[in-house]
């Protein structure tokens, strides 16, 4: 299996290996959650203007993002796709499922806010949520990409 | 996972920390390994049956 840059530092024994990287993980985890806690008390709110909170809430963003890079370039998003037809109609799902996310983000933004009421409100709320649908969308598409490319070199004929 | 290394290890007078050191692994590993706490991976299954001079079957194939 190819190994991570992390393995560098660990020990060559397999079983202190992966318990090791299994308290790596754990402390990643716990790490996240003080984060998140941390975040709340210092803001009130996620929108608010403390300079601790909002370097917490970029720290358990970072805690999110990395592993989520990671997935998606290692290509074992989708293990099963390994032909055409198949790669095909998991674009389709995934265009939905962004369109889906739009939808839901258009409508709970609604709900809580209120209908916008001039040009700049339509944009401030549309802007964001379409952002949003396209990072969900890119993050699906590369994730599943990468994995066909992988599948059909794994592929035995 | 049970298996019958430590017999095969005795047969061969070899101790645990003998055995790791030719296989590169800890003593620990190995003890774990014997008392069938820990799994190990196939790339290791097979150093240690070269090790103790086994085959895979010898060594962990349940009867």
């Amino acid at each position: 299996m190819e190994k991570s840059w992390l393995s560098k530092v660990l020990p060559n024994d397999e079983y202190k290996e992966k318990r090791i990287l299994y308290f790596i993980a754990e402390s990643a985890v716990i790490l996240a959650i003080l984060l998140l806690i941390f975040a709340l008390i210092n803001n009130y709110s996620l929108y608010g203007n403390s300079t601790t909170g909002t370097t917490a809430l970029l720290s358990l963003g970072f805690l999110i993002a990395y592993p989520l890079i990671r997935h998606t370039l290692s290509g074992i998003g989708y293990t099963e796709v390994t032909n055409e037809k198949r790669y095909h109609k998991e674009i389709k799902a995934i265009f939905n499922r962004s369109l889906t996310t739009l939808v839901l983000i258009l409508i709970t933004h609604t709900l809580m806010a209120g209908i916008p009421s001039n040009v700049t409100e339509i944009f401030d709320l549309i802007g964001p949520a379409f952002f949003i649908s396209l990072v969900v969308f890119m993050i699906s598409y590369i994730s599943l990409k990468k994995s066909f490319k992988k599948n059909r070199e794994l592929l035995d004929d | 996972m049970r298996n019958r290394i430590k017999i095969a290890r005795v047969e061969k007078s070899l101790t645990q920390a003998q055995l790791a050191k030719k296989v590169n692994v800890t003593r620990q590993t190995i003890g774990l390994i014997e008392k069938g706490e820990y799994n190990p991976t196939l790339r290791l299954c097979i150093s240690i049956a070269k090790a103790l001079d086994k085959t895979l079957d010898d060594l962990y194939w349940e009867e």
